[in-house]
């Protein structure tokens, strides 16, 4: 009995950097930046308690509208085309056969290439005079476009650059096709059913919760993800074009040093994000079916 | 086999199609790769064309000239070099408690890892600026080391948690009985069994310090200290339109990441597709 006490006691022990790691890293920083969105502080004198009065004056900034409309724009462009890519690809890429692992890490690829090493590349595919893309339609003879430089499409182009970085969703959805059992497809073809009635009534039901999984994950993803690429490639710009919540909450705190409004923006997106979760979430019905993994 | 496989014109097909998707995820690093040996300063060429007129191997030691590009590998290096032991340390450990508690408790520590893994990271960067500024931890290796100290990322706990879950109980009871403590479990039976979650979570934790480009941003000021991806944001602001230039930077970059997934690639799918079966298995920024 003793020495189970003592082997308990140890396996605390083992757990303890890991939970002291997330309180510290993790639940203490989350809790200051809700608190600090009450407050003015500059990281100099003290912190002054203004109320709701920085979120207030949130709702009355255009430049604050601009970043939430180009951040939501963003996330409806990327999202569905991302989900709706990856699932063609897994549903394509998904049987063993040959050569099927050299084409999964071509498709794989681009997610690993770090984020500026992946936004300069960007920026030198996207150059409106000598960047390949434009280079590529002037052989089919369509128009050039000047993507980064005109605000029409700088936020597009930036949509279409995140298309391709989607390696972990891809991965996930894999190996979701593969947990469905043969004999469900067997089943389906004596019933007579076709390729379309198969993917509607066998694949997409089953494979609902991964697909839901990196429908949520890929929202989080996309509302944050959009800081390198902006800062890098556009600077927000032109004319605040792809001006995102994150570059916008940067430019506050650490370049104009006002952390209290930057951490109301913050809580902003952080709540932002929630609910469109929770929607998406009731859109699709939860998980779908309960899976025993 | 299926029916999808039954003729071999739908095998055609398939290869056709998935060598187009293979080319366009693919091809944009060949002409990085060609971009970055044009001769730097010539005029860009007006025509798409695949190969470079010559070969400008030299651009790879210009940069070294241009930028104290050493000095930001071997940071990059360091910092990766110090993530990756205590990673799996920290994250081995308390997958291997997670695995060995009762059940209520193993339940609670693993949402509260997945709701972790979901907070939006632009969401801390501010107060952790605060409390490394408190700590006086800014401008230092440790401001970019700090997650370490959960894990790196509550995926990799995870991970560990799957493969220990793979060990048989009874091995682990037997070893006990033997007077076994539960860090000599972990360091004799359980971390040799898991090799394969020990080199994934290597070879991503490699991966997320040396792309870390948001950490080093905030949280370094002296140049010395700076990390690749801060150089090659500096090369960027110091001349935009030398395009070989840049994109050598990049190739360097990305280079090693390439080089460790070829080598680890077998056990990698392998354990990603094992992981990912239990509904994670995304990159992290943490």
């Amino acid at each position: 009995m003793h020495y189970q006490t003592r082997y308990r006691l140890s396996l605390y022990l083992l757990l303890l950097p890991f939970v002291t790691g997330i309180v510290v890293l993790v639940i203490i920083p989350a809790g200051l930046s809700f608190a600090l969105g009450f407050t003015a502080y500059d990281g100099l004198s003290p912190p002054v308690w203004r109320g709701l009065q920085n979120y207030r004056q949130l709702m009355s900034d255009d430049l604050f509208w601009r970043a939430v409309v180009n951040s939501l724009t963003f996330l409806a462009l990327t999202v569905p085309l991302r989900t709706l890519i990856t699932l063609g690809l897994a549903l394509l890429l998904h049987r063993s056969r040959r050569g099927v692992r050299l084409y999964r890490a071509a498709v794989y690829l681009p997610t690993v290439v770090p984020g500026v090493a992946y936004a300069l590349i960007w920026l030198w595919i996207l150059n409106p005079v000598y960047g390949p893309l434009n280079l590529i339609l002037a052989i089919f003879s369509l128009p050039a476009t000047a993507w980064l430089v005109d605000p029409r499409t700088a936020l597009p182009a930036l949509a279409f650059a995140a298309l391709f970085q989607i390696g972990e969703g891809f991965v996930v959805l894999i190996a979701g096709l593969r947990h469905i059992p043969e004999e469900y497809y067997d089943a389906a073809a004596i019933d007579g059913a076709g390729r379309l009635a198969t993917f509607r009534h066998v694949t997409l039901p089953l494979i609902m919760p991964w697909l839901l999984l990196i429908i949520i994950r890929d929202m989080i993803a996309s509302a944050q993800n959009t800081f390198t690429p902006a800062l890098i490639m556009t600077g927000g710009g032109p004319y605040y074009a792809t001006l995102f919540l994150p570059l916008l909450t940067y430019q506050t705190a650490f370049d104009r040093f006002r952390f209290g409004e930057g951490a109301a923006m913050t809580a902003t997106l952080f709540a932002g994000v929630g609910v469109l979760i929770v929607l998406v979430w009731r859109m699709l019905g939860g998980w779908g079916y309960d899976d025993a993994v | 086999m299926t029916r999808f496989e039954r003729s071999v014109w739908r095998r055609a097909w398939f290869h056709l199609a998935a060598l187009c998707v293979a080319f366009v995820f693919a091809a944009p690093a060949f002409w990085v790769i060609m971009a970055s040996l044009r001769p730097p300063g010539a005029p860009p060429s007006s025509a798409f064309d695949w190969l470079p007129e010559s070969f400008e191997w030299s651009n790879y030691l210009r940069l070294f000239d241009l930028l104290p590009l050493e000095r930001y590998l071997l940071n990059s290096m360091i910092v990766a070099a110090l993530a990756v032991p205590l990673t799996v340390i920290v994250a081995s450990w308390a997958g291997f408690a997670i695995a060995q508690l009762p059940e209520g408790m193993r339940n609670a520590l693993i949402v509260c890892a997945i709701i972790v893994r979901m907070t939006p990271i632009t969401a801390l960067w501010l107060p952790r600026f605060l409390v490394l500024n408190e700590l006086r931890l800014i401008d230092t290796y440790a401001a970019l080391l700090t997650p370490v100290w959960m894990g790196s990322s509550p995926l990799f706990v995870l991970i560990f948690y799957w493969s220990f879950r793979r060990v048989p109980t009874e091995v682990i009871e037997s070893a006990r009985l033997d007077g076994l403590g539960a860090l000599s479990v972990w360091s004799r039976i359980a971390m040799p069994l898991a090799r394969p979650a020990t080199g994934a979570v290597s070879v991503l934790t490699f991966v997320q310090y040396w792309s870390d480009f948001i950490n080093p941003l905030l949280y370094l000021k002296s140049e010395s200290r700076y990390t690749l991806p801060v150089g090659l944001r500096i090369l960027q602001q110091m001349d935009i339109t030398n395009w070989s230039l840049l994109m050598a930077g990049a190739t360097i970059m990305t280079a090693p990441i390439i080089v460790l997934f070829i080598v680890a690639q077998r056990a990698f799918w392998a354990e990603e597709q094992g992981w990912s079966a239990r509904r994670l298995g995304m990159k992290d920024e943490r």
